[in-house]
């Protein structure tokens, strides 16, 4: 798939505009730069949020948890599959424990993986209609994009995916991890 | 008295002999020993108060508990994470506990290079014994040693690489191999153990949920700390004011400088938040037949030194240091995405990680936020330092293989190279280790508030003190006048005691 570079302001690129002027633009670029940098979240557990609102709608949701199904490949690898995992309700109560100011854009990240294969790519397929070799080449686009807001959204993604499954207790014994070893009463 | 400003809410004005803002291994040092010496103390932590209990040894739960930004905080271009402590005790409560002194070519390099003509082994030698002595520094048994480690140890046993295994400060441990996550068992000396509850016993006053807003030092004398209480979210529940002749600044290399910049404090000679170091790190993970389980057991207890001589170069260098990293961790850190990742996340328990920290000369710089807003971390790694992380690489994956990996795994973005058994190892060095081109990380930021003797060219003097505002000092790795190449934990205590010291022996300078 080639890559359609947006264009805004007559002929200039967004990879060419300086990063403080993208930040004045859009703000995005901020929290998806900090959200990429996730290695350590707040409690993934396998329990949804409870009594507050969803931070994802029903919309977003699915097409995060095609990401993460393709993020983590677990259909080819005997894993369990992401959807009898509580992977998208830790991630959910994740981003509603961050920072609003870090996640604020993440819905829009989401839906710009969604119909970026159409919007950059030149693909007419949404990420969701797609099959899943399909989707992993759509991934690697962004994965590999000049465009440093593409990579960045593909990090910030990524990162979730990973750290919201492997904190999955029925994915520890598939990997090798026996899992803490605490004395009675600690860490309760 | 630990008192969660969080969870009491409103306004608070205190006065004090001395206020110390932060508590992890410098503040919490210097609170201790000013409490002791007699002085009223007020301490200030951003973080929250945690006990053993509240370790959980689950990576999802305890890293945005330990950790800056809820372990989010990196470079400005998010190339190098940053992990930092944010909790009473700091970075200890996270650290995993090699003890060294600062090396004597280092000091004689800052004796030399810096203007710091008293820092001597001999002078410093009171206050490396006092912190030792308290946190009970001790040698590393062999049976102490796990597997991760003994593979490291063989593998430069084999390559005829200088080693050792180090010192720490662990009573009673039980090996469960949770330090990086806090330690469950108060097996880990931390200042959460040892140096708080010194200073709450002899009536430090200690506060949590305490975020400094302003340091305010009119005519270049100490006044007073104004801030707010913060809840878990983030939420302000109150102001406090701290009336104070001595503040002892210790909230670590990328906050103590953001709080200078935006107090507009000790900045006559343009060096606060300037000179930053990382000793950045990157992750070689090797790939076994057996099962390793390396993160069973004390995460470091063997250290290779073969690729750094302080003695005839004290400005650079590289250590290789064998590191667990949690599944959650391992997969973040693990470049690539889909079934070649989830393959290798499927031997994890076969994975032995090799880091090499380099001994950094590239210089960076933090950027004050607003009050509301993070600090901005500058810091963009240059080709020399790149080149020798390159060569760091290449010599963990020779060990990695000397000890009997199958593969090796270097972390080049997007997608890491895997080197087979008798490969050719110099494609790393080929490829390079350009800035941003690695998964990189770093949990020793240093040197954005350096000691030395001139005021144009450091923002503190040889105790601590700013040049330019009287009773204003800084202790924390912010201080370190260069890179130290070495773990810092033992030299940002020596720092605190030897701050708190030279406050006690002084203190009639400060009252009149």
């Amino acid at each position: 798939m080639s890559e359609v570079e947006p264009r805004i302001r007559g002929q200039q690129a967004w990879h060419r505009l300086t990063r403080r002027a993208f930040l004045r633009s859009t703000g995005l670029a901020t929290s998806l730069t900090a959200l990429s940098g996730l290695s350590a979240v707040p409690a993934l557990t396998s329990e949804g949020a409870s009594g507050s609102a969803p931070f994802l709608s029903e919309d977003d949701t699915e097409v995060l948890t095609q990401i993460v199904e393709r993020m983590v490949a677990s259909d080819a690898s005997g894993a369990p599959p992401v959807r009898e995992t509580g992977a998208i309700a830790a991630i959910e109560r994740l981003l509603q424990q961050l920072d609003p100011s870090l996640t604020q854009d993440l819905p829009l990240a989401i839906r710009l993986f969604d119909w970026g294969p159409i919007v950059f790519d030149f693909t007419f397929t949404r990420f969701v209609n797609m099959d899943a070799e399909a989707q992993d080449e759509s991934i690697r686009c962004w994965m590999s994009s000049r465009i440093s807001l593409r990579r960045e959204a593909y990090a910030a993604l990524r990162n979730l995916a990973l750290l919201g499954y492997y904190s999955q207790d029925e994915v520890w014994p598939g990997i090798g991890y026996r899992g803490p070893l605490l004395k009675e009463g600690v860490g309760s | 008295m630990i008192v969660s400003l969080s969870e009491r809410g409103g306004d608070l004005a205190l006065t004090a002999d001395v206020c110390v803002i932060g508590s992890g291994a410098g503040g919490a040092v210097a609170a201790a020993e000013l409490a002791e010496g007699g002085r009223s103390v007020v301490v200030l932590e951003q973080g929250p108060h945690w006990a053993a209990r509240d370790f959980s040894q689950r990576e999802d739960e305890m890293l945005p508990k330990l950790f800056e930004e809820g372990g989010m905080r990196q470079t400005l271009d998010g190339a190098v994470q940053i992990l930092q402590g944010r909790n009473v005790g700091g970075s200890t409560v996270h650290n995993l506990c090699y003890c060294f002194r600062t090396p004597d070519a280092i000091l004689r390099m800052w004796r030399e290079e810096h203007g710091l003509e008293e820092l001597t082994p001999e002078a410093l030698e009171p206050s490396f014994a006092r912190v030792e002595k308290e946190l009970g520094v001790v040698q590393i048994r062999e049976d102490e040693v796990n597997e991760l480690n003994r593979i490291a140890r063989r593998g430069a046993e084999k390559l005829g690489y200088s080693g050792f295994v180090t010192k720490h400060n662990r009573k009673g441990c039980v090996q469960s191999g949770y330090c990086l996550l806090g330690c469950s068992y108060d097996a880990k000396q931390s200042m959460l153990i040892t140096y708080v509850p010194r200073a709450d016993a002899a009536g430090a006053r200690i506060y949590t949920g305490a975020r400094v807003a302003r340091i305010e030092a009119p005519g270049g004398r100490m006044k007073r700390v104004v801030g707010h209480a913060i809840g878990p979210d983030g939420s302000l529940r109150g102001s406090f004011e701290v009336k104070a002749n001595v503040v002892v600044l210790a909230a670590g290399a990328v906050n103590s400088p953001d709080l200078l910049l935006r107090s507009g404090l000790a900045n006559g000679g343009g060096q606060v938040g300037e000179n930053l170091h990382l000793h950045p790190s990157v992750i070689a993970t090797g790939i076994f037949d057996e099962e390793v389980h390396g993160y069973r057991g004390i995460p470091q207890s063997y250290y290779i030194d073969e690729f750094i001589d302080l003695e005839s170069d004290p400005h650079s260098g590289a250590i290789l240091m064998p590191i667990i990293e949690f599944p959650g961790m391992a997969a973040a850190t693990t470049p690539g995405f889909g079934r070649a990742h989830s393959a290798l996340m499927r031997d994890y328990g076969k994975t032995a990680g090799l880091l090499v920290l380099l001994h950094d000369q590239t210089s960076g710089r933090v950027r004050s936020g607003d009050s509301l807003s993070k600090p901005s971390i500058e810091y963009e790694l240059e080709e020399r330092d790149a080149q020798q992380i390159a060569e760091g690489l290449l010599h963990c994956a020779e060990v990695l293989f000397a000890a009997g990996a199958r593969q090796v795994l270097i972390p080049y973005k997007p997608e890491p190279l895997m080197l087979e058994r008798g490969d050719d190892i110099t494609e790393i060095t080929r490829r390079g280790a350009r800035h941003g081109q690695l998964v990189t990380a770093s949990t020793h930021p240093q040197s954005t508030c350096r000691m030395g003797g001139d005021p144009g060219s450091s923002v503190v003097g040889p105790f601590g003190e700013c040049h330019d505002v009287e009773g204003l000092f800084v202790a924390d790795m912010s201080v370190f006048p260069t890179s130290l190449g070495a773990p810092p934990q033992i030299t940002t205590a020596m720092f605190g005691d030897r701050t708190a010291h030279h406050i006690l022996e002084n203190w009639k300078r400060f009252t009149t």
